[in-house]
């Protein structure tokens, strides 16, 4: 019977298949599993078994047929569920046989070992790992494709397995109904349906779309209104579960849309990127780093205050610069402002720090 | 083009009539026997208490070195003629003596199993009929 075929509609979706462990692993599937995966409709080339992800896979079996040409061998694998073909290309040893066989043999100088007849000697044991025989056991990793409606392993890895008494072959056999046990039969979630989820992606989002704005626009003050328009679209394209109900069940969008400024706003905040010059009625921030005045007060500090004996050795620590800039520019600077403040002036060399804590100017 | 998957059958499982003529196998055994002229060696496994024999037809993978009393894995179809018993028609005969046959059989029987098993889960779960 086949394994459960996976309709369009239940595909995940493509950007996050990345977060399946095994898609990024060679799945140790058995060919009858891997004839059977059905193609993705997003990305042409990808196949899914159980809703996994799958394009390279990692099989082990009897060689039945075999074609070759000149550039690569095609082995047709029999692992005991089903037969594949495998396109095998051959490496540049093959190529280069002839010159070896020409070259001439060279004094034996060094004693015994011979580096030109070893290396003879390498190249054709790689060879012969390569060009297998009907009836030997062959190992491929390979890409799974879909050429000319059948599907074949274009194969990165492969090469004979010496397996005089199948210790190989069993304990293949053993290992792969546990792997699809434990991975390959399990489904995984790769949906992040709970609406806590969504909410926490959003909340990061919405305070990337606000850093951003901040960085490209040099915002040096604003009030919440001004940017409350960069967080609609967030808001308003959440999937709704239905319209019917949109009044009915909890927050409306303009609500949430508050919230999340509200939410944003704080987090800022705490991080120190926005601060509050003077707390008044009027909702006003002043961005950190683009605050003028805050850095001059900050620089002056820091150059007034290590030329003096105490600070003079080591620099002035952040817990003084913090209260002095509290008292001359505004007391609502916090240590997290603060320190942005003093990253970005240590970037434009304004200042220097002498220690993990201490600023001076020379 | 590409031969059919040969699924692994026991040497008993063979002779019992299990398998449909012209099906692809592999299985095992001792070699007991082996005329050259007929193309025909032989198989034997021990089960249950009795001695189960499998007739290969060897004409495809000749010259072979025949060791006799050593274990062989055959891969090759099902023939069914009515003259003659049961044989397979091999396309691979290796040598494999030293083959823990116990651990050989216990690998193929979890094989199984595994199948069985999803199987039965695919027919319990109500697949809703995959148009495809």
């Amino acid at each position: 019977m086949q394994a459960s075929a996976i309709g369009p509609a239940e595909e995940p979706s493509s950007i996050l298949w990345g977060l399946d462990p095994i898609f990024s692993a060679f799945a140790r599937l058995y060919v009858r599993d891997i004839l059977q995966m059905t193609e993705s409709t997003q990305v042409p080339g990808i196949y899914f078994y159980n809703s996994h992800p799958i394009n390279k896979v990692d099989i082990l079996g009897t060689v039945v047929y075999k074609r070759e040409r000149d550039d690569f061998f095609c082995y047709g694998v029999d692992d005991g569920t089903g037969v594949i073909n495998c396109l095998c290309w051959k490496s540049d040893a093959f190529k280069e046989e002839d010159h070896s066989v020409r070259e001439k043999h060279s004094v034996e100088a060094y004693g015994n070992f011979n580096l030109v007849t070893e290396l003879r000697k390498l190249r054709q044991a790689q060879k012969e790992r390569s060009c297998l025989d009907i009836g030997e056991v062959l190992r491929v990793r390979g890409w799974v494709k879909t050429s000319r409606q059948q599907r074949e392993i274009m194969g990165s890895t492969y090469y004979k397995v010496n397996d005089p008494v199948m210790a190989v072959q069993i304990a293949w056999m053993m290992e792969v109904p546990r792997l699809y046990r434990e991975c390959y039969n399990k489904t995984i979630q790769l949906n992040p349906t709970a609406t806590g989820d969504s909410s926490v992606s959003m909340f990061s989002k919405a305070t990337n779309i606000i850093k951003d704005f901040f960085k490209q626009k040099m915002v040096t003050r604003f009030r919440p209104y001004d940017i409350q328009d960069l967080l609609q679209p967030l808001v308003f394209s959440q999937p709704q579960k239905a319209p019917e109900d949109q009044p009915v069940a909890g927050l409306s969008a303009c609500q949430q849309l508050h919230q999340l400024l509200k939410k944003v706003l704080e987090d800022l905040q705490n991080e120190g990127v926005i601060y509050r010059r003077v707390k008044s009625q009027d909702e006003v921030y002043d961005v950190t780093v683009q605050d003028k005045d805050l850095l001059l007060a900050v620089k002056d500090v820091i150059s007034q205050d290590s030329k003096r004996e105490k600070h003079a050795e080591k620099g002035c620590h952040i817990l003084h610069i913090l209260s002095a800039v509290r008292q001359r520019h505004s007391l609502n600077v916090s240590r997290a402002a603060l320190e942005l403040v003093l990253k970005s002036l240590e970037c434009s060399s304004d200042i220097v720090s002498t220690s993990d804590s201490h600023y001076t100017v020379f | 083009m590409l031969p059919a998957a040969a699924v692994f059958h026991f040497p008993w499982e063979i002779n019992s009539g299990a398998v449909k003529d012209g099906e692809s196998v592999r299985t095992f055994g001792r070699l007991v026997c082996y005329q050259p002229e007929e193309s025909r060696a032989t198989l034997s496994a021990h089960h249950a208490a009795n001695e189960h024999t499998v007739v290969i037809h060897t004409l495809f993978v000749e010259p072979f070195n025949p060791i006799l009393g050593a274990q062989y894995l055959v891969l090759g179809e099902i023939e069914n003629a009515e003259e003659v018993d049961v044989r397979v028609q091999a396309r691979v005969l290796n040598c494999i003596d030293g083959v823990n046959v116990a651990l050989l059989q216990k690998a193929i029987n979890e094989q199984r199993s595994f199948f069985r098993e999803r199987e039965c889960t695919q027919d319990g779960v109500a697949q809703p009929g995959d148009a495809t």
